[in-house]
């Protein structure tokens, strides 16, 4: 039987000022899966991750991350959790005064790994996704893909069963998100779950893989669907 | 060193406020110990009777130096009393011709303990001299000694309360400035809470970073304290620094030094906790 990852049970998200970001959303994500969460800006993508990784808490309902019960209360291993997962978002949020190495051992400094260490790995998973003759380089010296690439290196670098992407590709041209994408499906290939959160849906027609709908709030099927009956949304994608 | 203008600034802010309290720590001591020695200066002369037998003096002396709160006794016989008036009186002396040492009337000179230099427990003690008959008369300058212990109150009350007043505003100033510190970081604040940094790991940082710009806060306070003290010798005006002789400004003492350095560095601290608590909650 295969294992879950993620469970959301009834989650409901009303901010103070009464929109309603989440309702009644019921999910099931296994370990190993590569999911596509798709639905247009304002559908609640990113509340849905930002609450995965409790970064926000729901209103009500019942969330099981990687055996955590993170929504349970009094749950304050928010930074455990957060070492099961890695998080990449459409802004990068990479450290822009340090070299595109530091950014990556960075991830493995801040919980407890040696420098040198954390270097050697930082060298290894640049390596993987192809920009091993950038490690020296800064931020600032790399094109908009290759910096997502150093975001995604950091958000894997130590391993975790769970990457959480909000609109990696959403910055990156078309010759870019192609490259993105085949360093998330050679991830999928090795094991690791991930939720891949997009407004573009052309990306599903080149990358079949589970395809949950969210519009308005609310999770409308978690199981493949037809792409030809998926709204474009970006259109000549 | 892109961290380094918001630290100067929390630095600074941290002088400054430490300065202010500095400088009236200063004011204070230098206050106290002017009052402390006119507290030495509180004595009780307690005359005795004219022609008083000689017999009686000793036993009246050794019981008057077992009364509580007392701690020194002297005899001033009426010849003591005519060579001290003489003395005081210097080139005038002869203004004292033809008078009889026996006029004046012997006394006893008493010191009090310290904790007996004020209103309420020198009044005790001369309750007890005035049991004893062979007293005439007993003078403590009573209404000089309750307005200085009045004064001596009012002056620590003032330092308690205003000291504690600026302690509370200097912990809010640096808790603010503080947050412009972990403001000027929040991105890489927001990598460590993604990649699951304990909060332990994110925190620490700044209250030892709170500690050290306290620590400096502090040991500037005190450098530009000593260098005003140092300044206000150096150009105040010939005819101030003889009155001011009488008066000596000292420095403050190491120990308070010491006080002063450890209060920066806890409130540089506390601060920096409290501006952690503000802003670096888990998100």
């Amino acid at each position: 039987m295969d294992e879950t990852m993620i469970e959301m049970h009834h989650v409901f998200k009303t901010y103070p000022s009464q929109i309603c970001a989440l309702s009644d959303v019921t999910i099931e994500i296994l370990s190993g899966e590569f999911t596509f969460l798709v639905g247009p800006s304002g559908s609640g993508k990113s509340t849905l991750l930002r609450i995965l990784s409790c970064a926000e808490r729901p209103t009500s309902g019942e969330v099981v991350v990687h055996g955590m019960h993170i929504t349970q209360p009094g749950f304050k291993n928010i930074y455990q959790l957060r070492r099961t997962m890695g998080i990449v978002s459409q802004d990068f949020k990479l450290l822009k005064d340090r070299t595109v190495n530091e950014n990556v051992a960075f991830a493995l400094e801040v919980i407890g790994h040696a420098r040198k260490e954390a270097k050697n790995k930082a060298s290894e998973m640049l390596r993987r996704v192809g920009l091993e003759e950038r490690e020296e380089d800064t931020i600032l010296a790399l094109s908009a893909g290759e910096q997502q690439r150093v975001a995604i290196a950091r958000a894997v670098v130590n391993s975790p069963p769970l990457l959480l992407a909000d609109e990696p590709t959403g910055n990156l041209d078309a010759k870019m998100t192609v490259e993105v994408m085949r360093i998330f499906a050679d991830l999928h290939q090795k094991g690791m779950t991930i939720l891949f959160a997009t407004q573009y849906t052309g990306l599903i027609k080149y990358f079949p893989y589970r395809v949950l709908q969210i519009s308005k709030g609310q999770v409308l099927n978690g199981k493949k669907v037809d792409v030809s009956k998926v709204d474009e949304v970006k259109a000549g994608e | 060193m892109g961290n380094l203008f918001p630290n100067l600034i929390t630095i600074g802010i941290i002088a400054i406020s430490m300065l202010i309290f500095s400088t009236f720590t200063l004011l204070a001591f230098n206050l106290t110990n002017f009052l402390k020695t006119w507290e030495d200066k509180i004595e009780v002369i307690a005359y005795l009777k004219r022609g008083t037998p000689s017999g009686e003096v000793e036993p009246l002396l050794k019981k008057t130096r077992l009364l509580e709160g007392v701690e020194v006794v002297r005899y001033v016989s009426p010849y003591d009393a005519m060579t001290f008036m003489e003395a005081k009186l210097g080139r005038q002396k002869n203004l004292l011709e033809g008078i009889q040492p026996t006029i004046l009337p012997p006394s006893f000179e008493i010191q009090l303990k310290k904790e007996y230099r004020n209103s309420t427990k020198i009044g005790e003690v001369v309750t007890h001299l005035k049991k004893n008959p062979q007293f005439e008369d007993i003078q403590y300058g009573q209404e000089w000694v309750e307005t200085f212990s009045i004064g001596v109150h009012i002056l620590r009350l003032t330092q308690w309360i205003l000291g504690g007043l600026l302690l509370i505003a200097i912990v809010f100033i640096t808790s603010n400035t503080l947050q412009l510190t972990i403001s000027s970081r929040r991105e890489e604040i927001e990598v460590m809470h993604w990649v699951g940094a304990s909060p332990g790991f994110v925190r620490v940082p700044f209250y030892v970073e709170g500690l050290i710009q306290g620590l400096l806060g502090g040991g500037l306070a005190i450098l530009f304290l000593f260098i005003l003290h140092q300044g206000l010798f150096l150009y105040i005006p010939p005819s101030m620094q003889a009155w001011l002789a009488r008066i000596p400004v000292v420095f403050l003492p190491l120990e308070k030094i010491v006080w002063i350095l450890l209060g920066g560095t806890v409130l540089g601290f506390f601060g920096s906790f409290v501006a952690s608590m503000r802003v670096l909650r888990y998100k």
